[in-house]
């Protein structure tokens, strides 16, 4: 943009100043508990830690409740990805290929996970799990990680299942492919990005969802994150740094592998429709 | 059976699962902590717990602490991701690109994670106390009040936000910004007439994300926030779970419902009219 540029000078530097603060405000916190995780000692006014080593990754790796934790946290994300994938796939088919009644109700009625404020409606559903017996069982964490996965598990499959077009379809079935083997070879394939995406974003959603499995999944479903709470009040800050990195390494790797499918009209499309 | 009749029990069939889902965790909790935020002590139904909301001390506080901070974060959120957003549409280079790759990452660190690290870099002998003790400025108390929960919720709505609009903004063909120049219109017009006029439907789905984010959120307050006043979620959670009076934690539950409202039905409403196009 040309006329932008023209009036470099005090612009450019605002700018870079600004870009800078941005980027110690978002990075600082991440850069942060990287160094300290590697620290072994580290005195007050030192802008960085004197001995550097994995003193701390042992200390974290020698507790029982922290590695049952990685494991617990890693089966609840599994078996709600599954569970969301199962559930939500052919509803997203439906809402974009089938025509049947109250289907415009239905799809909207997935906005209500976001239509209200995440802690009360949490209470609400504790206060539900409470009378019927759900409080500290699997399958109430694990249905309180879907509220916030519905959403784009739909929206977003739903999205890309209107994308692929009808007349590849239809030119698959004049050839004589069953509507199954079309669904297989045509429809799927071409939807699966999107899938993919929803897939890995409900994954790393129950992986990180602190909320409310803190609310009906104590005492005995102590996910990472919930761990997290009690590492940051009772253990030294490097320790809390290293179980940091260990919850957001998946993430990382995930998002990594995931590169390419991620975009922000993408992640966007869960959320409103374009 | 004919066709349509198929069509419409096939249908039905693969959306219901979900939408029993829906049912549990969302519909009827709603509904069930409405009825039980109604009942009082001697198990009529008046409003006595909402009474409490407003004539309990503790309580009233909470809750303008709630709408302040909310207020607050919402208006600085719009403004910085609003101007990120516009900045990434009309500039090219490097350093655009940068903050094009990186800006989503925020997004998918855990709640905990980053409350801890401002934390860390933030707090009383935190990182930046210990680099600004070099130029020999002294780091006021920016954490552990109110200042540290606006920030918190800054670092984890901004990037969700700037999401939002940039993929608005990006729908914004250049060709009306184009011929918008060529007929002369100046930067302010540009943005006035026509960049804020083609955004500001998703502007307000950003506002309403932000606004219930922030109500409902929990983390922050938890980890950050003083004994009193509380931020409504980590209030709701404590009269919950410490005091475990339900009935109470379900009238706190719904009084954020209906101070979200009406942005929640705006969202569905304005969804609701861009799908019905497409149907």
């Amino acid at each position: 943009m040309l006329w932008y540029w023209k009036k470099v000078g005090v612009k450019r530097i605002i700018e870079f100043v600004l870009l800078t603060v941005f980027a110690i405000f978002f990075a600082g916190p991440l850069l942060n508990l990287l160094v300290l995780a590697f620290c072994e000692k580290w005195n007050y006014p030192d802008v960085l830690p004197e001995a550097w080593g994995f003193k701390w990754w042992n200390f974290v790796l020698a507790k029982d409740d922290i590695v049952s934790s990685i494991s617990l946290s890693f089966f609840i994300a599994a078996i709600v990805t599954a569970l969301s994938i199962v559930i939500c796939i052919p509803a997203a088919y439906a809402f974009a290929r089938i025509q049947f009644p109250l289907k415009r109700m239905f799809l909207f009625s997935f906005l209500l996970t976001h239509a209200f404020p995440k802690m009360g409606l949490y209470v609400s559903i504790a206060v539900l799990f409470y009378r019927i017996g759900l409080m500290n069982t699997l399958l109430g964490v694990v249905l309180i990680h879907m509220i916030n996965v519905l959403m784009f598990m739909t929206w977003i499959p739903t999205a890309s299942f209107r994308n692929v077009h009808r007349a590849q379809e239809e030119s698959a079935r004049d050839v004589g492919a069953s509507p199954f083997r079309v669904f297989r070879s045509i429809t799927l394939p071409m939807a699966m990005p999107g899938i993919m995406v929803a897939s890995v974003f409900t994954f790393l959603n129950s992986l990180d969802e602190a909320q409310g499995t803190f609310l009906v999944g104590i005492p005995d479903f102590k996910t990472m994150p919930i761990v997290m709470y009690s590492i940051i009040s009772d253990f030294p800050s490097s320790a809390g740094a290293v179980f940091s990195i260990i919850l957001t390494l998946p993430t990382i790797l995930l998002l990594l592998a995931a590169q390419r499918l991620v975009s922000a009209d993408v992640l966007a499309s869960g959320f409103q429709t374009k | 059976m004919s066709k349509e009749w198929k069509q419409a029990l096939a249908g039905l069939a693969m959306v219901l699962p979900s939408f029993a889902i829906l049912l549990v965790v969302v519909i009827i909790p709603i509904l069930q902590s409405l009825m039980l935020s109604l009942t009082n002590e001697t198990g009529g139904y008046d409003l006595s717990r909402y009474h409490v909301l407003f004539t309990d001390k503790g309580m009233r506080a909470n809750i303008l602490f709630t709408l302040r901070i909310t207020v607050i974060t919402c208006a600085l959120v719009l403004l910085i991701s609003y101007s990120l957003a516009v900045y990434m549409r009309f500039n090219q280079g490097p350093i655009v690109e940068l903050i094009r790759k990186t800006y989503m990452i925020p997004l998918f660190i855990p709640g905990v994670i980053a409350t801890y690290g401002l934390i860390n870099l933030l707090g009383n002998h935190g990182w930046l106390a210990r680099l600004l003790e070099h130029i020999g400025v002294t780091l006021p108390r920016i954490i552990f009040d109110e200042k540290g929960i606006i920030i918190a919720n800054l670092w984890f709505n901004i990037p969700f936000t700037t999401m939002l609009l940039s993929s608005a903004l990006a729908g914004i063909p250049s060709s009306v910004i184009e011929s918008a120049k060529d007929v002369g219109a100046g930067r302010y017009r540009l943005f006035a007439r026509f960049i804020f006029p083609l955004s500001y439907k998703t502007f307000l789905v950003a506002l309403t994300f932000v606004f219930m984010g922030v109500i409902g959120s929990f983390t922050a307050p938890f980890l950050l926030g003083a004994n009193s006043p509380q931020m409504l979620g980590a209030s709701m959670q404590q009269v919950f779970s410490v005091f475990q009076e339900r009935e109470q934690a379900a009238a706190m539950a719904f009084f954020t419902f209906l101070l979200c409202s009406v942005l929640g039905a705006f969202y569905i409403r304005s969804m609701a009219k861009e799908e019905n196009v497409r149907m």
